[in-house]
Parts: C-alpha cells; sequence; structure tokens
C-alpha cells in the first residue's frame, strides 16, 4: 500500500547485475572463448561469477556480456525468449534482439531446442567469410569423454569432447558446415560453468 | 555503462584499461575470434588511432589492448631485442595503462609483441605471440586494388604469386625473398608472415602458442590457431631453404640462431651476434661462450644496439 518512490523504476529494480567489473571481467571472459576457440574441443571454466536472466544460463550470459553489443545482433530461439534475458541484454549489452535469425551476429539456443533454424544462420561469403553467425549452444553437460573425436587447426592430435544430448542431426549439419569453409558458422558450447567451442575448420568423427 | 580504472599508484584521471574504450576492444575481439576460424584470412577491423605513428606497430599495439588481461605479463620486441627505442616505448605504454607486469625473459612472457622476429625459444601453449604487421596482404605487390585481392583469395587464384616466385628463380636461381616470404595456411589462405625474416617462418608451422597478427594502417587482422599448418611457398626443383651463417655467434657460440653483423670499429672489424637477446643472455648465463665473448659483463656495450 505505500507508493513506490518516484527515484527507482520498476523495470530497472528487476534487472540482474551485468560483470562487477566490466573491463576484467570482459577480458577474462574474451581471454576463455579465444582458448576456446583457439584449440577446439578443449574445455574452460567460466572465469568469472555472473547472474543469469530466466532463460540464459551463466557461461551464454557471460559470452554475451563479453562480445555483444549495438553493432551485434542477437537472436534468441523460442525457449529462450524471457523479458527478463531481453531486459538484461538490452540494457547490459545495449545489443538488437531480432525474430530474424538471419540477421543474427550470435544466435542462442538450447540444446533440447528444435535445432532446425541453424541452416538459416549467416555463413559469410567467399570473399567476407568473416560475416557469418556464431552459435552459442547453452548445454547441461561438457566433458572429455570420447563421444566426438576432433581434428583440425588448434588440436594438437586430436580432442575429445562430449556434449550431452548432442542430437544426430547437429552432426550432419557440421559436416555440412565444414564443406563451406572458409565460410560457416563458429560453435560455442556453454553450460553453467564451462565453455568449449567448434570452429569451422574443426573435423568432428562421431564415435 | 562504461567503467575506468584507477592507477592506484600515481592518482591519475581514469582511463580505459589498457587504453582502448571497451567498445573497441570488443569489436577487435570478435574480429580475433573470426581470424583463429579462419586461419590465415585478414579480417577488416575498424582500427582506431592510437597514440603512436603508424609504423610503431598501432596495429599490434591493438590486438595486444583488446587481448592483455591484469595478470598478463608483456614482453615486446623490436627485430630480435627488447632494448630499442620502439620495444621500450610499447612496453612502457601497457606498463601504464594496463599495469601489466612486463619481461625481457621469452619464457616469463604470456603475451609477445614482435616487429619482426619469432623467438629462438619454442613457445607454449600458454603464450600468445602478436605480429604488428605493415603490409597484411602477400598479393598486393601482384595487385594493387583490394578488391582483386580479395576475390583471388576466395577462389584461391595464387598461380600469380608462384609466377612471382619463379621468376625470382630465373633471375637469381633461387628465391630471393628473404623477408615476408608468404606461407599457406592449411592449404588454403596464402597469408603474409611480414615482415619476419623467412628464418623464422617454420617456427610458424605447428606452433604450441597462438599467433595473432595485427596491421594498422590496413586495419586487418588475421591469425594462426596452434598447431596449424603453415608451408613456405615453394617448388620441387627449388625447394624452401632458411638462411644460414658461415660464423656463429661471437658472444655465446649459437650455431641456430638468426644473427646479426655487427659493425665493432672503424677498422672494418666485425662480428655476428644473435638477433635474438634474450636467446643469447641465457646461453651465456648458462656458460656457452662465443669467439668474441672477452666474458664481458653481459649486455655488454659491444652488443648495445646491434639489432637497430
Ligand atoms: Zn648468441
Amino acid at each position: 500500500m505505500t507508493p513506490q518512490p518516484q527515484s527507482t523504476s520498476a523495470q530497472t529494480s528487476d534487472l540482474l547485475p551485468g560483470f562487477d567489473h566490466t573491463a576484467f571481467d570482459s577480458n577474462a571472459v574474451f581471454r576463455a572463448l579465444l582458448d576456446a576457440m583457439s584449440r577446439p574441443g578443449r574445455i574452460y571454466d567460466l572465469p568469472v561469477a555472473v547472474s543469469a536472466p530466466d532463460g540464459l544460463n551463466k557461461a551464454a550470459t557471460a559470452t554475451l556480456l563479453a562480445m555483444a553489443d549495438m553493432d551485434t545482433t542477437i537472436w534468441l530461439s523460442p525457449s529462450c525468449v524471457t523479458k527478463a534475458a531481453g531486459d538484461h541484454l538490452k540494457f547490459h549489452c545495449g545489443c538488437p534482439i531480432s525474430t530474424d535469425v538471419k540477421q543474427a551476429d550470435f544466435a542462442i539456443a538450447r540444446i533440447s531446442d528444435d535445432l532446425s533454424f541453424v541452416t538459416d544462420l549467416a555463413i559469410g561469403n567467399a570473399e567476407y567469410p568473416d560475416q557469418s553467425a556464431t552459435l552459442i549452444l547453452m548445454v547441461d553437460e561438457i566433458s572429455d569423454q570420447p563421444s566426438m573425436t576432433l581434428k583440425g587447426p588448434g588440436i594438437k592430435d586430436t580432442h575429445s569432447l562430449a556434449v550431452k544430448g548432442l542430437p544426430e542431426s547437429f552432426h550432419a549439419w557440421r559436416a555440412e558446415n565444414h564443406h563451406l569453409f572458409p565460410c560457416g558458422v563458429d560453435v560455442i558450447f556453454a553450460s553453467e560453468t564451462q565453455i568449449a567451442a567448434l570452429s569451422r575448420t574443426t573435423r568432428i568423427e562421431v564415435n | 555503462m562504461e567503467q575506468t580504472v584507477k592507477n592506484p599508484a600515481d592518482g591519475a584521471p581514469d582511463y580505459n584499461f589498457a587504453y582502448l574504450d571497451e567498445q573497441t576492444k570488443r569489436m577487435i575481439r570478435r574480429a580475433l575470434l573470426k581470424a583463429v576460424a579462419i586461419p590465415g584470412y585478414q579480417v577488416p577491423f575498424a582500427g582506431r588511432e592510437m597514440p603512436m605513428p603508424y609504423g610503431w606497430g598501432t596495429g599490434g599495439v591493438q590486438v595486444t589492448a583488446a587481448v592483455i588481461g591484469p595478470n598478463d605479463t608483456l614482453k615486446v620486441i623490436d627485430q630480435g631485442a627488447d632494448d630499442t627505442t620502439n620495444a621500450v616505448s610499447i612496453r612502457q605504454f601497457f606498463a601504464k595503462t594496463a599495469q601489466v607486469a612486463t619481461t625481457e625473459k621469452t619464457a616469463e612472457a604470456s603475451i609477445i609483441q614482435t616487429r619482426h622476429r619469432i623467438p629462438e625459444k619454442e613457445l607454449r601453449e600458454d603464450q600468445v605471440l602478436v605480429y604488428q604487421v605493415p603490409i597484411p596482404e602477400p598479393l598486393r605487390f601482384l595487385v594493387p586494388r583490394e578488391t582483386e585481392t580479395r576475390k583471388m583469395h576466395a577462389l584461391e587464384e595464387y598461380g600469380l604469386m608462384h609466377v612471382k616466385l619463379y621468376e625470382d628463380i630465373s633471375r637469381h636461381g633461387h628465391i630471393a625473398t628473404t623477408y615476408a616470404y608468404p606461407v599457406m595456411v592449411d592449404d588454403r589462405y596464402v597469408m603474409d608472415p611480414s615482415p619476419t625474416p623467412k628464418f623464422d617462418n617454420p617456427k610458424m608451422n605447428n606452433m604450441a602458442a597462438l599467433q595473432l597478427f595485427g596491421a594498422g594502417r590496413e586495419k586487418r587482422i588475421y591469425a594462426l590457431p596452434p598447431y596449424t599448418k603453415v608451408k613456405s611457398l615453394d617448388f620441387e626443383d627449388h625447394p624452401f631453404e632458411v638462411q644460414t651463417w658461415e660464423d656463429k655467434c661471437g658472444m655465446c657460440g649459437a650455431r641456430d640462431s638468426y644473427l646479426d653483423e655487427v659493425i665493432l670499429d672503424d677498422q672494418g672489424n666485425r662480428m655476428f651476434v644473435c638477433s635474438d637477446t634474450d636467446y643469447c643472455a641465457e646461453r651465456q648465463e648458462a656458460g656457452h661462450r662465443g669467439p668474441q665473448h672477452h666474458d664481458q659483463p653481459l649486455g655488454s656495450a659491444d652488443r648495445g644496439k646491434a639489432a637497430e
């Protein structure tokens, strides 16, 4: 019954904080991402503590806080679309959120989602293969169990990687994606506490 | 939203960590992730003006600024030396703007920024090598237009490049290019390792460390992930060869390192010394001696400005 103070808006008081220290935390998360993309299949711990809004997990949130801004368009799969996630990304990253997956610089989905959208992601073109999307796939568990054997740049001999719940269709898409090189989509697997990546150069053998 | 860092040491006004604002670093970081995903491909980025002239490694400085964190230890080399004006000023720039530790020892560095040389000591997985690149486009001297070179890379049209190298052979009896000798990355992109001497090309192949290249004037970033195949272009009848020296290092006696010729006096006396000063000093500390050593104190005047 007490009237709300005029100075705080209901919207911002619901918001979770972003990084504790923008410069240091962004750098730490980027370095984990750089390591992960440079060494596909190797698993890195999320180096900072972050709060995740409803709809996203911690490593996906940290990845977006570090990498997204007004120059990057985000697409959220339907299962990730919540008011909390939208508000969080708009406030902390200032990034446009599109419902058109073709526009995405970063596409975020859950591993249990219908992943048929992946073939609509931007792959760049022969002259500018960097104009491609990055898929951030939220997963429950990443491990180095040998369910996949990875080869390619960044990998000395082979890396083993297991991602719980990865559907068969994902592997078919990655094989096709590999053939598009230098075009293609790179993937970041994000669990609550860890990340691992697949570069477009990575060859995957499913065991 | 921007957060700045206070320098506790001198109470200087707030400024951006590692000089660049967060938005610029994010943009460079996004380009870096693409660069490692497409080894050898030149990613365009919106380069910023840096408080130093082009030719002083502004591309490398921007890459280092985007990568460096408070726990890093930075080494900067110009030719192989840590003590040239360029190397010293870049090291001081990051010591001031990012308060990072700096070192002259290859083994202690987590990030090494270089203008020419790759250190003689084998780099590790936990190290990053950042190259400052003046001209990123290996096809530029064949075709001046960026739209054309981009198309040639897209179509893997590297025939002209081979013709030019072969002309070199017919003119000189061997490939005369000794710096910026072009390489093929992972059997796909021809890349300019400029301006490293070709002596260092074999070190790029399957290196354990991540290699990042920044060209400031041309605003391009490219990369070699660890353990990536890097092959110097050559011909069956004229295989790629690195420079060799008849002499060994006058100070440490090394026969396996890249040597600079140093004029000792106006009598025409000269000697050869390792261009990699840290490598040479480490060998001397371990007791290795070259013919001109005379047990001078380490880092003596003879060595002084050799690399410049
Ligand atoms: Zn020596």
